[in-house]
């Protein structure tokens, strides 16, 4: 039963329940059953989970569990678990997340549970195609408040949701976290999370872009949005390496705190001291501007400035283009190609992440450009991480928020924002502000006097960090060869002499992330003397992946075809044992049949149904059935579908007179896949039964000894005119003489006669009998012989009264003589046969002691055969026939 | 970066029982030839996707059975395509002469709009050629269809054909297309286009059967 009915109930004016489904809800420690319905309001959408108690039938019987807003941060994937087999026709087990939640539900299997998903991705597509304005789901609020209450839930609805960790870390903490009086999110849309749900999307499709062919399947048959270019762009991601090559470019990287002040003096000894232009140029610049105007407006005069200074002082020997500059307060990255370079970047987003002041002010943190360089994508981030000897944990916390907190858009919406760590390339450039630690300032400054960059590295905190794999796990460090870039007095090339009297530190530092990259140059710049920080720099040398664009091409055809191919795998196919049924020897009211065997043959799952042909009002043919006319047949199974032919009062008359043959076309559909076509033949033995009394009249020999040809042209025959052949038509067919002679004889005192049905076996002896002559006396007990009679008025085409005569018999059926009147007008074939019949009757009344009719009885059932109605009768009209066909059975005076 | 959609039509095989209607379909979506003859003894069908001056163009090719005994069924999926093939094999001349046949049951049953083209299939059989490539060429000429001479079996002209049929039916459909091309992104799709017309006529659509 259809149970959204009880959750209807529940629910307010305006909102409604599009469909439910009864599914299990997957604890960690069993199942729970649940419903699970769709509600819409006002054109947005949630999955409302409801625990119940037996099937729902009303509001009382359901209790909201959960509200799911369908909205951008919504996902229902199907999953398949590892350990169970995929098993055709087993439940459906989807994973449904929103936000930082998920939950796993096995709905049963079927079309209504396929039809439920179908819904519910249409209203998540809904939102998609909305993007990015965003469902507000104000409607959902009172049902939070309903939440909040104390024990309305069960304790297993606590259970219910785990709460996915973000940061991957902190597993145990969490798991008794999750309350389910925050059920409702629908407010924090587009925050920073929603990168996370949709990449699980794309992983699950990469995933199952691995899968067995009958998933893929399912997933190429499901009308999801974009699905099949999804498909392409992940099989374009898995054969990369075969139409790419790898070549180098160089990168210049560099990073400079300027302590607030303005340019000075060229960097051209900074930024152009490579021997060769390099190809690309990734500036850093901190403390910018430590203005308060720069901190609380984000405005400075500065970032002009400088950029021109850098601009300035780039290699001479080539052109370069600014592709990006980003800034956040003081930290800013400056992003520079050459030129012909140029047409190669794309994808260029640039994010800013605030670590300051309550964890989100911009005095730290760090800016990044995210882009693709040819094939390659690549992150560039400089930060600036939180100041102090002895905070390398703060600064520690820094890198892991930038990390988790920096967002970049993709193009195509569909598709979830990037994290840095997604990027196959990561150059890292900043003050990283680690310092020296266990070091006095003076035994540093003599080990920087000897040169002894190895020991003072030892110290380093960064490197202890990173040894540690506390903070930039995977990243890469050349080494250090030159002497610390903090902190200098301003215009000098002198330590620190203030009051504070700074440890030299290695604040300014390079790293990088990712493959074929090797380390040209790392350096400090001396005598720039801008700042109280020395600039560094980084040659690197990377390994880009560049598209060969015939072979691109041709891989991409190639996925093209390949999902053509598995496309067309995949459409549902049968084979049939058998295109071709012939039935021979079809005989009146005998059931005949055959088996059809369908076996499905094709990749997925199917379901079959026969269809009609146009213009025709049923799938086959009347005397046709096929059992069952749909169905569903499982992957590699068979099914087997009855084809019964079976010929009765309605359908024998026009096969007798070979107007019809036993001839059909059985359109087998499957869904979304082909049609077969089986042909149905047979030979009909034309019988008695369901012949006109007129052409009975004219056969002197049984039915089926005549020539097919005589009995079809004797049929076409006018009803009144006599057989062109000189031989006398008979008075009445003599298959009526010999049944009710035989009854004469024989069941006159017969108790219940024509009361008490015969047997069928008994009955086709007699048809057999009657039509083929073959015995001379009939077969079978009285009461076969008596029902054989009365079949035999039942099938003929014409009644014993003419249609055409009907409605004259009721009019006048008060009247004794009006009736024998109207009866003496049949055409005189039908008058004998009615005379002839009533006459029999009247003899069988004189014996009711015996056999216990009277005249009421046997009008009843002798008026609904000789005077039958050309439509449908009704009581009035049956009442009226039974007191004409009465006046007939009265006994008459001799 | 273009946004991408697709455009999704049909098309359809018609000819003699034999002509190879089937192979044309193997060749061209599966590149593979198989020469044992099973007849095709109701209606299947392969999808493709091509790519068509920039349109992604996904193709479901219908093959239908060719025997007589099938004909007044088969000429009921006529009204769903947007092309049509008209094969014969020029080792047949029969096949040949039925094609003004299969023709006009075109013209009965299939859209308005419907793009033919002429195929004769089995090139590769010189020395059994019955029809001269000049009379496939009066005939095409004559009904203003495009005329191939194809071989499944070397090959000879598939792509090109199937090809041409559909940029034709791209063509007559251009309209629609440029129409829809400004307003919808996602999948535009021909044939329910096709159907949705099909249901203001009331009459043929009054029951709930799927012939797809």
């Amino acid at each position: 039963m259809d149970q959204s009915v009880a959750i209807q109930e529940t629910l307010d004016v305006g909102e409604n329940c599009l469909i439910a489904v009864q599914c299990l809800l997957l604890l960690r420690n069993g199942t729970e059953s649940r419903l699970l319905g769709l509600v819409e309001c006002s054109k947005e959408h949630a999955l409302f989970l409801f625990s119940h108690r037996r099937m729902a039938i009303t509001g009382n019987d359901v209790t909201l569990q959960e509200i799911i807003p369908i909205s951008y941060d919504f996902s229902v994937v199907e999953v398949s678990s590892p350990d169970e087999l995929a098993v055709v026709g087993a439940d459906t087990r989807v994973r449904v997340t929103f936000l930082n939640e998920e939950m796993e539900l096995k709905l049963p299997f079927g079309s209504h549970t396929r039809l439920f998903l179908t819904e519910v991705n249409r209203a998540w597509c809904d939102v998609c195609e909305q993007y990015p304005s965003s469902p507000k789901f104000a409607w959902l609020n009172k049902y939070q408040k309903n939440f909040k209450e104390p024990g309305s839930l069960t304790p297993s609805a606590t259970r219910k949701i785990k709460k996915r960790d973000r940061s991957n870390t902190a597993h145990k903490e969490n798991k008794h976290a999750t309350s389910s009086t925050e059920t409702i999110r629908g407010e924090s849309l587009h925050e920073s999370s929603q990168g996370r749900e949709k990449a699980e999307i794309r992983n699950e499709l990469v995933r199952s872009s691995q899968h067995t062919v009958s998933n893929k399947a399912q997933m190429l048959t499901m009308p999801q949005f974009g699905l099949r270019d999804n498909l392409v762009k992940c099989e374009l991601l898995k054969k990369e390496e075969t139409y790419t090559y790898i070549e180098n470019f160089n990168f210049f990287l560099g990073t400079y705190n300027v302590n607030g002040q303005t340019p000075k003096e060229s960097l051209h000894t900074w930024l152009g001291s490579t021997a060769q232009p390099p190809d690309l140029y990734c500036v850093g610049f901190q403390e910018l501007d430590l203005s308060k105007e720069a901190f609380f407006f984000n405005d400075t005069p500065k970032e002009q400035e400088w950029m021109k200074a850098v601009s300035d002082g780039l290699h001479p020997d080539a052109k370069y283009a600014l592709i990006k500059l980003v800034r956040l307060v003081g930290i800013m990255l400056l992003f520079y190609v050459k030129k012909e370079h140029a047409e190669y970047i794309s994808d260029v987003e640039a994010e800013t992440v605030g670590t300051g002041i309550m964890g989100r002010m911009g005095n730290k943190g760090a800016v990044a450009v995210s882009f693709r360089f040819h094939n390659s994508d690549i992150c560039v981030v400089n930060s600036h991480l939180a100041a102090h000897i002895e905070e390398y944990e703060r600064r520690n916390q820094d890198y892991k928020d930038i990390c988790s907190r920096m967002f970049f858009r993709q193009l195509d919406l569909t598709l979830p924002p990037l994290t840095i760590m997604k990027h196959s390339i990561v150059l890292w450039v900043g003050d990283l502000n680690y310092r020296l630690s266990d070091l006095e300032v003076d035994e540093v400054k003599n080990l920087i006097l000897k040169g002894d960059f190895e020991t003072l590295h030892n110290h380093d905190q960064l490197k202890r960090q990173m040894d540690e794999e506390a903070v930039f796990v995977g990243f890469m460090e050349g080494e250090i060869n030159f002497q610390p870039t903090y902190k200098y007095d301003t215009g000098s090339d002198e330590w620190d002499s203030s009051e504070k009297c700074r440890v030299p530190a290695w604040c300014d530092r390079i790293l990088w992330r990712g493959k074929n990259i090797t380390q040209l140059n790392y350096q400090s710049h001396m005598n720039v003397r801008n700042s109280d920080h020395k600039p560094v720099s980084s040659l690197l040398k990377i390994g880009i992946k560049v598209v060969n664009e015939e072979i691109y091409k041709r891989t991409f055809e190639d996925i093209v075809r390949s999902l053509d191919k598995l496309e067309n795998e995949c459409i549902p196919s049968v084979s049939l044992a058998q295109h071709v049924f012939h039935f021979s020897n079809v005989k009146f009211m005998q059931h005949q049949a055959q088996t059809l065997t369908l076996y499905n043959d094709g990749q997925v799952p199917c379901q079959f149904e026969f269809i009609q042909k146009l213009d025709e009002p049923a799938y086959c043919k009347p005397w046709l059935t096929a059992n069952p006319p749909k169905g569903f047949v499982a992957q590699g199974a068979s099914v087997d579908i009855d084809l019964e032919v079976f010929v009765n009062r309605s359908t024998a008359p026009e096969l007798n007179s070979g107007q019809q043959q036993l001839e059909d076309i059985l359109v087998l559909h499957l869904e979304r896949g082909k049609d077969y076509f089986i042909s149905i033949t047979g030979s009909y033995l034309p019988s008695c039964f369901g012949s006109p009394i007129h052409m009975l009249c004219q056969l002197r020999e049984p039915i089926q000894d005549m020539p097919l040809e005589t009995i079809h042209k004797l049929n076409s025959l006018p009803r009144e005119t006599s057989s062109p052949d000189t031989e006398k038509a008979l008075d009445i067919p003599k298959e009526i003489w010999m049944m009710v002679d035989h009854l004469y004889r024989n069941a006159s005192k017969q108790e219940d006669i024509f009361q008490q049905p015969g047997l069928r076996s008994e009955f086709e002896e007699i048809r057999d009998c009657l039509d083929t002559g073959s015995l001379d006396t009939l077969p079978g007990s009285n009461h076969s012989v008596a029902e054989a009679l009365l079949l035999f008025l039942d099938a003929l085409p014409e009644p014993v009264i003419p249609y055409s005569m009907y409605q004259q018999c009721l009019d006048c059926c008060y009247s004794n003589s009006q009736c024998k009147q109207i009866i003496s007008l049949l055409p005189q074939c039908h008058k004998n046969v009615f005379n002839y019949l009533t006459a029999f009757l009247r003899e069988l009344l004189k014996n009711s002691a015996h056999n216990r009719l009277d005249s009421n009885i046997l009008a009843t059932i002798f008026a609904a055969l000789m005077l039958r109605s050309p439509t449908k009768q009704d009581i009035l009209e049956k009442r009226k026939a039974k007191e004409f066909f009465q006046h007939f059975l009265v006994q008459e005076s001799h | 970066m273009a946004k991408q959609y697709d455009v999704l039509f049909r098309l359809l095989l018609l000819g003699d029982s034999g002509v190879g209607k089937t192979c044309l379909l193997c060749r061209f979506t599966d590149n593979a030839f198989h020469p044992s003859h099973i007849s095709t003894i109701g209606v299947d069908f392969k999808m493709k996707t091509l790519e068509i001056d920039g349109i992604k163009v996904r193709i479901q090719i219908w093959d239908t059975a060719g025997q007589e005994r099938y004909q007044t069924i088969t000429k009921q999926y006529y009204r769903r395509a947007q092309g049509i093939f008209l094969v014969y094999d020029i080792t047949s001349e029969r096949s040949f002469q039925h094609i003004m046949k299969w023709a006009s049951d075109v013209d009965e049953y299939a859209p308005e709009k419907v793009q033919k083209v002429l195929i004769g299939n089995k090139s590769d059989e010189e020395h059994k050629r019955q029809v001269a490539t000049e009379q496939g060429n009066k005939l095409a000429k004559a009904y203003g269809m495009d005329f191939f001479e194809t071989s499944a079996f070397t090959n000879h002209n598939i792509t090109e054909s199937f090809t041409r049929l559909a940029e034709l039916v791209l063509q007559a459909n251009k309209k629609d297309l440029d129409l829809l091309r400004v307003s919808i992104n996602d999948q535009l799709d021909l044939s329910a286009l096709e159907e949705e017309a099909g249901v203001c006529d009331g009459s043929s659509n009054a029951q709930k059967t799927c012939w797809c």
